[in-house]
């Protein structure tokens, strides 16, 4: 009779800790779910990695090697839905934001247990703002994100299950850049001079490297590693104390885990997703062809959708500020800028380089951020329009040499680099060029080493250059280039000291977008903004890429395959219809 | 010889000295610097950039951070570390990858010289017949061939033409991906045999055409001498005289070449590597300077510096070994 007392009180009490835990429902076949199917469990995920994964810290990671694996083990206050963007409760359940904006108060899920299995409560993410991501020892980039007009929201915790974070101005990109990984208090509070004022201050930076034996590793994600071999494999396997469900109460993720086979270029990652030995592989336009045909044979299934260019932007920049003063002068000029769009011929490129796997972008804000404006002014290629433009700013052919002149009879002529080695850029430039050869406008072109470009191009000595940048939703995220004293503000940073009206105006616009909760009224902000930037072509925009995608037929649940999800960021629903199949091979 | 040895060694630290220094500042020529790559991340601001490279002391002036790293080694044994991974020099170079690397150049090395020397031998004995202008002419394709190029076109011969993924076999690499991470196992092994074959034909090819041409034109030198027409008017059977008396002597050269190719072990199959998604040294120590991550490069190239040297002195000894007439005392 006492032993089974002893049961019934076990047994009650993880009955009860099980009621006590607050899951999230992943609500696969409905709503914007309604592509998603409910899945069985089992198997690997087998995919392809350009390199090894350099730190297992995601604070830390840059490249996308590390942060591909490092996204898959940690998990946030809040999270992007893969399907619509927008920000969706994560490890906080609710949050409620005062009348003011600056207090914002989250509520976080109860009864959740980190990959080891020890508590997860509000010391967590206290830990992890205060500890971590607002600790200057720490070489992250989540911490910049955070600033509201140059200073770092404070963060205290109320009780176990609920955190206050408190600005210094209302900040509408907050929620969602609040959802940055989680980290285990149990784990690294001691390496935190918040903390532990004896603790190293590299000891948050060189925690969890690529030597940190597995276990030790502890996140709230969908996986948690399992093995990493140098340049061969990462094994992440599935996190079995996971916080989501599926419809029917099965605990998530699907699959067992994921798999990065390691090979070091394009080239072979492509023949192994042929040869079926990987599940899934994004290909370059010039793979699509080869896919294609064999597709029906090998099962492959090939995924481009044209009203999905991927995150980013490709733009020519004239440097403003550049040494060579008769240039700078002509740069300065907006009628010379407009003239320079009118020579990109975007279409030309799209067919000839981008194989017509791209669009034409013509406003700095991604086209998939909700913010996005189409209909921008656009200065599209017109080599007449062009010619009529140089004319009239007074740059003519004086000697008639077939090479437009200064006033003072010298050639006009600038310097266009690009990083040697992107054949993509490199031929957006060769066209380019030549386009501005067919009006008399003499462009050197001369790639070089992407270091080297970047000093020059941050030091303000170049004098035109095609480069890209990241892009994200929020358009907040371009502040450090568009503001005039961002660091990235490379088209003029004498915007700073002496900025334009224009200049003014956008940094206005800036300070505006953030300060409101509502929506439209940022939209609004926002659109001016991209009217501004297209109207002056600060930076010139050229060609956007499509987000491609191809995967064998065995998987399923595959309709979150957007750049929106990023790598793989819907991971814990995928699911195999044979578990024991790599591609479209039976692993006996 | 003992103190020959010794000598030679000795001779090694003041050139390594300098060698790291020659790098060291020839480094410093290449633009921008490991934080480089985060400038155009628009999410660090400037500021935090700056406290970066203070962090890695790269705020300060080269030779500075070289006396650093130089007294770090003399004084602890420490050569840095590699700012990317935030792991000891070397074990960001060798971890994971040494012994492989191992594995891979001497089975190419052993590969190599298996099929070279008798096939020189070979084609030196029947010179100008068919079969050597056969094999000449396969050495110079495989001479002049670009040792990537030829990774890929097997690989991709293996997977469009042989269709070997229909037969459930992988391609590059050491493993199929089932294999990797499982305990050593007949089936592992067999898999590993098949990973290795294409690694050895496309490492191999370059140095067994190379090879094959050195042996045939030495032992071509060597058939012309007085000492082999006396073996044969003494009447010794052909394969004595070819074997004992002019291989023996035509070999000579080759055995320094094979001294001196220790660092080519290390680096050929640097191309194949990445090709096929091989763990080698050599790809590593790409990657560090491909991301300046300085002293990994000092690392690297001080130990490949090392290995050139060691290469040499062995090559010397082993020549003193197989060539009563060298005497370096």
């Amino acid at each position: 009779m006492k032993k089974f007392g002893a049961a019934f009180a076990v047994l009650a009490f993880f009955v009860g800790f099980a009621l006590a835990q607050e899951y999230k429902v992943v609500p696969l076949g409905q709503g914007e779910w309604k592509d998603f199917t409910i899945g069985k469990y089992g198997g690997y995920l087998v995919v392809g990695s350009l390199d090894n994964p350099k730190t297992f810290n995601h604070h830390i990671a840059q490249e996308t090697s590390s942060t591909d694996v490092t996204g898959m083990l940690h998990a946030g206050l809040t999270e992007v839905n893969p399907i619509t963007d927008m920000v969706e409760p994560g490890l906080a359940k609710s949050w409620e934001i005062s009348e003011d904006g600056m207090v914002i108060t989250f509520h976080l899920r109860q009864g959740l247990q980190w990959s080891d299995g020890h508590p997860f409560t509000a010391d967590d993410v206290v830990f992890t703002f205060n500890g971590v991501i607002f600790n200057e020892d720490v070489r992250t980039d989540y911490r910049d994100v955070l600033l509201v007009e140059g200073k770092l929201p404070t963060c205290e915790k109320v009780d176990d299950y609920t955190v206050r974070f408190t600005l210094a101005a209302p900040f509408r990109p907050f929620l969602r850049e609040i959802g940055g990984a989680i980290y285990p208090a149990h784990k690294l509070q001691h390496l935190s001079r918040v903390y532990n004022p004896d603790a190293d201050p590299e000891a948050l930076n060189s925690v969890w490297g690529v030597d940190t034996p597995p276990e030790e590793i502890v996140g709230m994600g969908p996986f948690k590693l399992k093995q990493f071999i140098p340049d061969q494999l990462v094994v992440i396997e599935r996190n079995p104390y996971y916080w989501k469900v599926d419809p029917q109460g099965n605990r998530l993720p699907y699959l067992d885990g994921v798999k990065y086979v390691i090979a070091f270029s394009l080239d072979t990652i492509m023949l192994k997703f042929r040869n079926g030995e990987l599940d899934v592989y994004a290909p370059r336009p010039e793979d699509i062809a080869t896919l294609k045909a064999e597709a029906a044979q090998k099962g492959i299934k090939i995924l481009i959708d044209p009203t999905k260019p991927l995150f980013g932007t490709t733009w020519i920049a004239f440097n403003q500020d550049c040494p060579n003063e008769k240039l700078r002068e002509y740069f300065r000029m907006v009628e010379f800028r407009r003239a320079m769009s009118h020579l990109v011929d975007r279409q030309t490129i799209i067919n000839n380089v981008y194989l017509g796997l791209g669009v034409p972008q013509w406003s700095p804000v991604s086209m998939l951020s909700p913010f996005y404006y189409p209909d921008v002014p656009k200065y599209d290629y017109d080599p007449e329009a062009a010619a009529k433009l140089l004319d009239q700013i007074g740059l003519i052919d004086r000697n008639g040499d077939g090479w437009r002149d200064f006033p003072d009879g010298t050639t006009f002529e600038f310097e266009l680099n690009t990083n040697a080695g992107n054949t993509i850029r490199e031929q957006t430039c060769q066209i380019f060029v030549a386009d501005c050869a067919k009006v008399g406008i003499k462009v050197n072109f001369n790639p070089i080493n992407f270091n080297a470009l970047v000093t020059k191009l941050l030091g303000g000595q170049y004098e035109a250059c095609l480069l890209g940048l990241t892009g994200s939703s929020e358009p907040h995220g371009g502040a450090n280039v568009e503001r005039s004293c961002g660091g990235l503000h490379f088209w003029k940073y004498s915007d700073c000291e002496d900025p334009t009206p224009v200049a003014k105006r956008i940094d206005e616009l800036f300070d505006l977008g953030v300060k409101t909760y509502d929506f439209n009224e940022a939209y609004e902000y926002y659109k001016e903004y991209q009217i501004l930037a297209a109207e002056n072509l600060f930076l010139i925009y050229t060609v956007n890429m499509l987000y491609r995608y191809a995967y064998y037929e065995n998987l399923q649940n595959t309709a979150g395959f957007s750049p929106l999800a990023g790598a793989l960021g819907f991971a814990e629903v995928l699911w195999k219809k044979n578990p024991n199949m790599v591609g479209n091979r039976v692993i006996g | 010889m003992l103190g020959y040895i010794a000598r030679r060694i000795l001779y090694m630290i003041p050139v390594l000295f300098i060698i790291s220094i020659i790098s060291f500042f020839v480094l410093q020529l290449m633009p921008g610097n490991f934080t480089t790559a985060f400038k155009l991340n628009p999410r660090f601001s400037k500021e935090e950039i700056a406290r970066l490279e203070a962090r890695y002391g790269l705020d300060k002036p080269a030779y500075i951070r070289y006396w650093k790293w130089i007294t770090g080694i003399i004084t602890r044994g420490d050569f840095g570390y590699s700012m990317e991974t935030q792991q000891p020099a070397f074990d960001a170079l060798f971890r994971g990858r040494l012994g492989w690397t191992l594995l891979i150049s001497f089975g190419t090395l052993i590969f190599t010289w298996l099929i070279a020397i008798p096939i020189g031998v070979f084609s030196a004995v029947r010179q100008y017949s068919v079969a050597d202008y056969v094999l000449t002419f396969f050495g110079f394709i495989g001479v002049s061939i670009p040792n990537f190029f030829f990774a890929l076109v097997v690989l991709w011969f293996l997977v469009s033409v042989l269709k070997v993924g229909e037969r459930g076999l992988g391609i590059g690499g050491l493993f199929d991906v089932q294999y990797v991470n499982a305990p050593w196992s007949w089936a592992k092994f067999v898999n590993f045999m098949w990973h290795l074959l294409p690694v050895l034909v496309v490492v191999g090819l370059a140095g067994t055409a190379g090879l094959i041409r050195y042996m045939r034109g030495q032992l071509l030198d060597t058939l012309g001498q007085q000492y082999v027409l006396t073996a044969r008017a003494k009447g010794l059977r052909e394969r004595i005289v070819i074997w004992k008396h002019a291989v023996r002597n035509a070999i000579n050269p080759l055995i320094t070449m094979l001294g001196m190719s220790l660092p080519d072990l290390f680096s050929g199959a640097f191309f194949a590597a990445i090709i096929m998604g091989l763990p080698t040294v050599e790809r590593a120590f790409w990657n560090a300077l491909q991301r300046q991550d300085e002293y990994v490069v000092m690392s690297g190239l001080l130990f490949f510096a090392f290995l050139l040297q060691v290469g040499n002195l062995l090559g010397d000894i082993m020549l003193a070994w197989v060539d009563p007439r060298i005497r370096y005392d």
